[in-house]
């Protein structure tokens, strides 16, 4: 994904990952959670960006740069940043405190414990949904303004 | 190496090159595509860590993210658009505005 | 009465305050001439009579000084400072005369200023003066005295540039005062010596401190006191070097010239080292120089006034030449005798100058004596009181300067601590020519054929009362003053000197010198200029370089500027200003705003505005946090 030249190519990548991920989600035992993860990520978010690639049909013109001026950098940063996060994961197992042999949790578990007492979490989501419509908005807004004032210098340009 | 950790480096695995991704491509969706990685791989660490423990919490959590991710595209790729449509080029590089 | 003290020298305070707020454009003037006249003459007349009960209530007591202390200043550690006032014998006389004399010029003044446009502020301005005044004289420590001391000084800066709209009058107000502070420095250097030996700044007990009557003697020579201290009053009394702002001074109006430039203010620095005469009479070296510069002073100011023509400027020498003859007093030991003779002065100086006044005001302003002459029919009154004035100065018997006059004679010649002939030689010579150039001025003046221009002629009129019953007050006190014995009156705080044996027997001798100096003066002016004007004319072309110098007034004024103030200008403006303001002071603050700009540009840099240098800076602090967390959690 990361070394792909077309965007298109790259965002089938990635809906790839995300159904593997579902299925390691799956295999884990949250069910709904697979669900969630195939209905959302890939059903929505992937699609929407799906769309927009087609929607600008986007051609990568053959002279250009698939990376920045930080490839080098990058790679040692990031390569370091998995190495500190091992070593934090794996010197630190002894931290965790597992429960061997418990049973995977239900559905029916996770709905009643969302609502009572991670309810908090359930009306932030809706404040967050809120939120993010009226941005939505906001945004159609100023980009219609903008519209408006090229049309009208547009058409100043030619009558006058 | 047994289940977990193999699964909790998966998720640092998938994290970092996310990061990576961001730091090293020059176009704006593929950019944000790879922020979705991120996500993903965070995802997946709530999931162990929630698995491990026999706990909601990090079930509720990973639903959080779902809608906070959702929300979060619906908005960035709107964002995006416009900028290219403004800039009339894909190449992050080029906008430097806010530089000084 | 409680307070009395406080209150004589409070009432000119309200008396300004009054007047400065509504007689002057402050308040609108809301008050008339008639009513800032009442307000202002009013006041100083109530402190007359106060210093008057005062009096009375001290003869009562025995002459024991009265204390008054008002309130305490300051608390500095252990260290006090009050301000309380201080009633003796010196105090007594002094107040008299700066109430009375002040009183009767203010009287004068409603006459004289009568159609200016500033008159409130004149009357403010001259209640602001008798209020330090008297707070100077009144003063029991040398803080009190030195705050009336700066205080008369700012008071006669507003009153000589009281016509401030001529640069020429702004300019001789500022000489005064800078003049003043440099004799200032002088007096504080003298003032902290004093305060760091004796521990106090109360004058009756440094005095007692230093004659070795306590028991413990301070632990600083007298004489550097006394010198310090004598700089002082060189600047505020006008002796060498520091006298060039008083002729200057003369730029105000005329009773200003009578109050401040010749009966109170230039005799505050004679009453400095009377009351400080515990200090001096054990500093020989520096009576010694006092004297020396006295009779140098009179001497020297005596010659310029024998060929000045401005009437006021002749009586402005006279004044720095009888304050010479103060401190050649003062200077052999004879503290009480310089009193003395500050009364007198006080009483036919004034007289003079108020006599002046009336005649620049008879003759429409002008001042030049050339162009006088026979006004003693035209203004009979104003003429007969500067005779008796001029007579009184001249040293003619009977009359008050004589007798002043003479005692200093005498103590200059006979004093154990520090008379000589050579003083008296010099001394008798100045009077001699005090007698000449004032029979002069009077012959110049009024006598003979009229000099007058022809339209100025014809409106010379007499003037009014107020002016004129001063002058007439002020003659008759020029008369009959010397009978008041002074002297005798402060023996017994301010003992005469010791007179050397051996020369006891020509006390009468000189004083049949003395008169016929007088009366030679008299002859000589009489002789040169009652006859045709060829005589002056003819002696002042025989000796025309002498005339020259002395009309240039020996250019010293030429010199300081040369030697004193062009230097001092360079140095402001080139080394100050340039120097350290632009380049120092500018410099650095620039030089900090310049640093904080380069370290922000340098630093801004980090804001590339590339997201990709952003998402890397934010790989590298995840994985510092990561190796952070390792260390401490």
């Amino acid at each position: 994904m990361l070394v792909m030249r077309e965007p298109m190519r790259v965002a089938l990548a990635l809906i790839t990952t995300m159904i593997m991920l579902g299925g390691i989600y799956g295999l884990l035992g949250v069910h709904f959670i697979a669900a969630f993860q195939i209905l959302i990520y890939v059903g929505a978010v992937m699609v929407f960006m799906v769309y927009v690639i087609m929607l600008l049909e986007l051609r990568e013109a053959s002279g250009s740069q698939r990376y920045s001026r930080l490839l080098v950098p990058g790679v040692g940063a990031c390569a370091l940043l998995v190495g500190a996060l091992g070593v934090s994961v794996s010197t630190r197992a002894d931290a965790f405190v597992p429960n061997a042999g418990a049973p995977a949790f239900s559905l029916s578990q996770f709905s009643s414990e969302f609502l009572s007492r991670y309810w908090l979490e359930f009306e932030l989501t809706s404040v967050l949904l809120v939120a993010a419509i009226v941005a939505a908005l906001a945004v159609i807004k100023v980009s219609r303004r903008a519209q408006g004032i090229a049309q009208t210098i547009a058409q100043d340009k030619t009558l006058g | 190496m047994d289940k977990i950790s193999l699964l909790l480096w998966l998720s640092g695995a998938l994290f970092s090159l996310g990061l990576l991704g961001v730091i090293v491509r020059r176009n704006a969706l593929v950019m944000l595509m790879c922020m979705e990685l991120m996500l993903n791989g965070v995802n997946l660490s709530l999931v162990t860590f929630s698995h491990q423990r026999g706990d909601a919490a990090g079930a509720v959590l990973v639903f959080l993210v779902f809608v906070v991710a959702t929300a979060e595209i619906a908005l960035a790729i709107p964002i995006v658009l416009l900028l290219v449509r403004h800039k009339r080029s894909m190449d992050i590089a080029r906008f430097s505005d806010l530089k000084g | 009465m409680p307070h009395l003290l406080a209150l004589i020298a409070l009432l000119p305070l309200v008396g300004f305050l009054l007047n400065g707020i509504f007689a002057t454009e402050i308040g609108g003037r809301r008050a008339s001439n008639g009513m800032a006249s009442i307000i202002g003459c009013g006041f100083p007349l109530a402190a007359f009579a106060l210093t008057i009960a005062a009096f009375l209530q001290l003869k009562a007591g025995g002459y024991a000084p009265i204390v008054e202390p008002l309130y305490q200043w300051a608390v500095i550690g252990e260290r006090t400072f009050d301000v309380a006032f201080y009633f003796d014998r010196l105090s007594a006389i002094m107040t008299l005369v700066v109430t009375g004399v002040g009183s009767v010029i203010h009287i004068y003044s409603t006459g004289y200023m009568h159609e200016d446009k500033s008159f409130g502020r004149f009357f403010a301005y001259l209640n602001l003066f008798l209020f330090f005044m008297l707070l100077l004289v009144l003063g029991r420590s040398m803080l009190v005295l030195f705050v009336g001391w700066e205080g008369v000084g700012l008071a006669s800066y507003l009153l000589i540039g009281f016509w401030f709209d001529e640069l020429a009058n702004a300019k001789a107000g500022k000489k005064a005062f800078i003049t003043n502070r440099i004799g200032d420095a002088g007096f504080l250097l003298g003032m902290f010596l004093l305060y760091r030996a004796c521990g106090t700044l109360d004058m009756a007990t440094i005095s007692t401190m230093f004659s070795g009557v306590s028991g413990t003697v301070p632990l600083v020579s007298a004489s550097l006191v006394g010198l310090l201290l004598f700089v002082g009053a060189t600047g505020k009394s006008a002796q060498i070097p520091l006298y060039v702002w008083l002729p200057d001074a003369m730029a105000g109006p005329t009773p200003v010239s009578a109050l401040i430039h010749a009966a109170t203010m230039v005799t505050a620095g004679v009453y400095l080292v009377a009351r400080m005469s515990g200090v001096f009479t054990q500093a020989p070296e520096a009576s010694q120089v006092m004297a020396v510069i006295g009779v140098a002073t009179a001497f020297f100011a005596a010659t310029i006034a024998l060929v000045q023509t401005d009437i006021k400027k002749v009586l402005a020498y006279s004044t720095v030449s009888q304050l010479g003859f103060m401190f050649l007093a003062l200077g052999v030991g004879a503290y009480g005798v310089a009193i003395f003779h500050v009364v007198t002065h006080a009483f036919f100086k004034a007289c003079l100058f108020l006599g002046a006044g009336s005649v620049i005001h008879a003759l429409g302003g002008e001042q030049d004596i050339r162009k006088m002459g026979g006004l003693r029919k035209k203004i009979p009154l104003t003429f007969w009181t500067f005779v008796i004035a001029t007579a009184a100065i001249a040293g003619i018997p009977g009359l008050a300067g004589f007798f002043s006059k003479d005692e200093i004679l005498w103590y200059a010649f006979s004093s154990q601590s520090g008379g000589s002939p050579w003083l008296w030689a010099v001394a008798a010579l100045t009077a001699l020519m005090t007698a000449f150039y004032m029979f002069r001025l009077l012959w110049l003046t009024f006598l003979g054929p009229s000099r007058m221009d022809h339209d100025v002629e014809h409106h010379v009129h007499e003037s009014p009362l107020s002016m004129t019953g001063v002058l007439m007050l002020l003659a008759l006190l020029s008369a009959i003053g010397g009978y008041i014995s002074i002297p005798h009156f402060l023996e017994s705080q301010l003992p005469l000197p010791r007179v050397v044996e051996s020369l006891e027997h020509y006390e009468h001798t000189l004083l049949y010198v003395s008169i016929a100096l007088a009366f030679a003066g008299l002859g000589l002016a009489a002789f040169l200029y009652s006859g045709p004007s060829s005589r002056p004319e003819g002696l002042k072309q025989s000796l025309l370089p002498v005339h020259r110098l002395l009309s240039g007034k020996y250019f010293v004024d030429e010199l300081y500027e040369r030697t004193l103030s062009r230097p001092l200008v360079w140095i402001s403006e080139n080394v100050l200003l340039r120097g350290s303001d632009r380049a120092v002071l500018d410099g650095a603050l620039n030089g900090i705003a310049a640093l904080a700009q380069q370290t922000a540009s340098v630093l801004g840099k980090v804001q590339t505005g590339s997201l990709h240098t952003y998402a890397l800076f934010v790989v590298v602090g995840i994985v510092g946090a990561l190796v952070w967390s390792w260390r401490h959690v």
